[in-house]
């Protein structure tokens, strides 16, 4: 699609039109409180706006909240009534996406709109324009290239911007972000020489594709195969069982759902991020629970992502952001723990070999 | 560390344990080891980086473990306070572990962090820590540490709450506590919440709204706090396992604060002193009591 | 209307079945939606009640009898127990029908043997009648009903009036020590008697549903009987939250029990990883 571009300044102005008209901008910001990490949050203007650190939280947050109200009731004698929760959503953009948390939001529609269509989350992805930035390669725990993304990928966002000097080249992805950026053409200008822009990109790639990547379908192959493995133990020894890595990532969407009355008359129920890490997740009124070890409670992790999901929706539940190994107090790796798959299924496959999983 | 590898080997070699808990380089930093094989020592690790409270892998909630009934474990001096909460409130019996003490100067806030220890970089619990030689352990290795850097920054901060308003405090903890997402990562690196079933996860009824909004945030981190007052070892865990960055370490810093003054108890290496809310003493502070 | 969101019910009566087991008969209090409701056997609720929250229990009524739903579920958790104090006129909320359903269509013109433990009975008993109601598109009827005592056994009531009908045996066991000095039933466990009674599998179908521990011993001794695993059909139990596969807490392997199920076939359940 079309190639355009936009100057710092004429983005900093156009942000302030846009929430002027009402429009809500979502954006990397330092959060507030002690930590002072940055997170995507609702800002005011350019200046809030942090580039270049992968936030801390993800972007999920903003389309199925950590908690959200979805049925509220009133009671008054023998007369009880239903109120629907609203799930409207007004106009928004998010201005800054990684490429990888742009994804996920794709990633995550499949599961949201099987059969049954949750507004909750569709209407915010409808009211939502997403503006990803191209990453610059990211770091250590990263592995989008394993996952068959990279970081100039596009998918999710409808427009990708690549830092240039004294700005951004503008890639347009959707017909969504071309009637959006010709409703707002007065801010942009000719592309111009995009040879900055193919530098960063370039430079971007080959940092990304220099970590080992391994075969997503022989892992996948391997986790059918092995679901009753003394890996599973020895894995989850480490593991806290806390659920921070579930908790930051882009695409994990299991929720609880829950009834909080306040006060007599009435009461919300509220849907919940929950984690399947925490033994409560499977725990039957019976006491029974069909995943009663932290081994158990890890492996469900691992195959929702590499096998469940892509079994059912063809497509890994994982954008390689590498928040799960970044956030994990002792130091459990993902992309440690992709290649440990990936070499034990070399042996049963021979296509596979060890080295297979870091050739570029 | 030579020696610690040797020691991990001629314990599991000799069926001492079952599993050596210690520490090794992982993709990122340094994190816990769990050695079941002799030839896996020489993984051990031991240095600045070794900022994990291990005991936490002691504690009877640790179902996954129960599979290594003995286990030997490598902790530094502030960790033997957290065994000895442990023994006090008789959840592992001493017989059944190794204590592997190091000889600690102090280490990094971030198990992550490369370079030599500074103010900056030197961990909130290392500010007032004096066991350079842990005491309550098996064997004691290492050479001899000097005091690790100096630094005010917990007790500043705590300063900074002490010298606000009520209102103003309010407003800082609501602030923080409303980034909360009810993960409970807390809670799962704590080497005092041991509880099976804890309080937070009780349905009938339900004590804490499991809701990420600030009522339900408020209620499970107060609750927490009080929970482990006159428990808390301050080793921090909980503050750095808490994927939003909330001040958990503040909180309970503050709270130990409390109870000292009231109870003249800090937290200690000495599994024969009382825990202050677990004991009586007739002088005991009771102005709370109406 | 979203996703998530119930309709009112009311309650028209309570059948206590044991001193924990009750049946609920529901009426929709929007007649238009009681218009429009249908379902198929072997589908599944969500039922709340607003303030304590929601349980997934099956339909236990036929769906031939219109104009209502029935549940019946045990006092066990925080929902059940919250049910449990509730009485005639009471509204409670509904989410449904969800999930597939017992392949009656395939079923037609052939033998079913029923088999069913404990509680286990209240989704079969909605085929039970669904098929009574057409008795003539089936052939034989066979029904074994087991509980650990005779106090346990639910849908009394019906069970006799199936003992007094033509074409149609039942046997009822109790486990060993749960007998009454007035019981005319057999005791044993429910795969012993059912190797000793060892029902045809010629053109038969075979629904079976009650305690894990039943189901586990129970399908090698139909196998035995000549039951090929493609004609043994069951109704899993899972922890579920939303029951529409978003929630992700039903997962077995690649199944998600609350959209491809809760009804499988004996051949699918070998194919599931043991994380039940």
């Amino acid at each position: 699609m079309q190639t355009r571009s936009i100057k710092t300044k004429e983005l900093s102005a156009l942000l302030d039109q846009l929430r002027a008209a009402g429009v809500e901008i979502i954006a990397p910001a330092r959060a507030p409180g002690v930590g002072r990490a940055v997170v995507y949050r609702r800002v005011s203007g350019f200046s809030d706006i942090i580039m270049g650190v992968q936030p801390r939280g993800t972007l999920k947050e903003h389309f199925l909240p950590a908690s959200e109200r979805i049925l509220g009731w009133r009671r008054g004698g023998a007369h009880l009534e239903l109120l629907e929760a609203s799930t409207d959503c007004a106009p928004r953009i998010v201005l800054g996406a990684f490429p990888c948390d742009a994804a996920a939001l794709e990633v995550v529609d499949a599961v949201m709109g099987w059969d049954y269509r949750d507004e909750f989350w569709f209407n915010r992805r409808q009211a939502t324009i997403v503006v990803s930035i191209a990453c610059d390669g990211g770091d250590e725990s990263c592995f989008c290239h394993a996952v068959g993304l990279s970081p100039g990928s596009t998918r999710g966002a409808d427009l990708m911007f690549v830092p240039v000097d004294g700005g951004f080249q503008v890639e347009v992805t959707t017909g969504r972000g071309q009637a959006w950026l010709e409703e707002h053409q007065e801010y942009f200008s000719e592309a111009g020489d995009s040879t900055q822009a193919v530098a960063f990109q370039e430079r971007a790639t080959t940092r990304s594709s220099q970590r080992p990547r391994p075969h997503m379908e022989s892992i996948g192959r391997w986790l059918k195969n092995n679901f009753q493995h003394d890996y599973w133990d020895q894995l989850a020894l480490r593991c806290h069982g806390c659920g921070a890595c579930t908790m930051v990532c882009p695409t994990c969407h299991c929720f609880d759902l829950v009834d909080e009355p306040e006060g007599p008359e009435g009461g919300s129920r509220r849907r919940n991020w929950d984690t399947c890490q925490a033994a409560t997740f499977t725990l039957h009124a019976s006491g029974h629970n069909p995943r009663p070890g932290q081994g158990a409670r890890y492996r469900q992790r691992i195959l929702h992502k590499f096998s469940i999901y892509p079994a059912r929706f063809h497509e890994l539940l994982c954008t390689g952001c590498g928040r799960c190994s970044r956030v994990c107090s002792s130091g459990m790796d993902m992309l440690e723990l992709l290649g440990e798959i990936h070499d034990m299924a070399s042996i049963t496959e021979p296509t596979t070999s060890p080295e297979a999983r870091n050739e570029p | 560390m030579k020696e610690l590898q040797d020691l991990a080997r001629r314990l599991l070699l000799e069926g001492r344990v079952d599993i050596v808990i210690g520490y090794q380089q992982g993709p990122r930093g340094v994190r816990p080891s769990f050695v079941t094989r002799p030839e896996q020592a020489d993984a051990l690790i031991f240095d600045e980086r070794c900022v994990h409270n291990l005991v936490t892998y002691l504690s009877p909630r640790r179902a996954h473990l129960a599979a290594w009934p003995r286990r030997a474990v490598v902790v530094k001096g502030c960790d033997t306070r957290a065994v000895a909460v442990l023994l006090r409130e008789s959840h592992i019996d001493r017989e059944d572990i190794v204590l592997i003490g190091l000889r600690c100067g102090g280490v990094h806030r971030s198990a992550e962090a490369s370079g030599p220890l500074t103010a900056e970089s030197v961990a909130f619990r290392c500010a007032d820590c004096s066991i350079r030689e842990p005491e309550l352990v098996d064997h004691l290795l290492g050479d001899p540490r000097p005091a690790p850097p100096g630094n005010s920054r917990l007790a500043e901060r705590i300063g900074q709450l002490e010298s606000m308003s009520h209102e103003q405090r309010r407003e800082f903890w609501n602030n923080e506590f409303s980034r909360c997402i009810r993960c409970h990562a807390c809670r799962q690196v704590c080497p005092m919440c041991y509880c099976e079933r804890c309080i937070a996860d009780k349905t009938r009824p339900r004590w804490i709204e499991s809701s990420a909004h600030l009522r339900g945030n408020t209620a499970w981190n107060m609750i927490r706090a009080m929970h482990l007052a006159g428990r808390c070892v301050g080793c921090g865990e909980c503050g750095r396992a808490c994927p939003v960055g909330i001040p958990l370490g503040l909180l309970n810093r503050k709270l130990a604060m409390v109870v000292d003054e009231h109870f003249d108890y800090r937290a200690t290496d000495d599994p024969e002193v009382p825990g202050p809310l677990g004991s009586f003493r007739s002088d005991d502070a009771e102005e709370f009591i109406v | 209307m979203n996703i998530y969101q119930p309709t009112l019910m009311r309650i028209e009566s309570v059948c206590d079945e044991t001193p924990d087991t009750r049946t609920l008969r529901l009426v929709f209090k929007d007649p238009a939606m009681a218009e429009r409701f249908s379902f198929k056997a072997g589908q599944f609720g969500e039922y709340s009640v607003l303030g304590h929250g929601e349980s997934t229990l099956c339909i236990a009524s036929s769906p031939t009898r219109t104009g209502y739903i029935e549940c019946t579920f045990k006092k066990v958790g925080k929902l059940t127990s919250a049910l449990h104090q509730l009485g005639p006129d009471d509204l409670i909320g509904f989410r449904g029908p969800y999930g597939n359903h017992f392949p009656l269509d395939k079923m037609h013109g052939a033998n079913l043997l029923f088999i069913a433990g404990g509680i286990g009975l209240a989704p079969v008993r909605c085929v039970i009648w669904n098929v009574l109601d057409q008795r003539d598109r089936f052939g034989n009827i066979s029904i074994l009903y087991g509980a650990r005592s005779v106090s346990d056994l639910v849908y009394k009531k019906e069970l006799a009036q199936w003992a007094g009908m033509p074409h149609l045996r039942l046997w009822q066991t109790v486990d060993p020590g749960g007998e009454t000095a007035d019981w005319t039933g057999l005791v044993g466990f429910v795969p012993t008697v059912l190797q000793q009674v060892a029902p045809s599998s010629d053109d038969t179908f075979a629904v079976i549903c009650g305690p894990p521990i039943m189901i586990r011993f129970t399908l090698p001794v139909l196998q035995s009987l000549g039951f090929p695993p493609e004609r043994i059909y069951t109704t899993l139990e899972n922890r579920m939250k939303c029951g529409l596969g978003k929630c992700g807490r039903c997962n077995i392997g690649s199944v998600y029990v609350c959209k491809d199920g809760p009804v499988f076939n004996a051949a699918q359940l070998q194919d599931l990883p043991p994380d039940m």
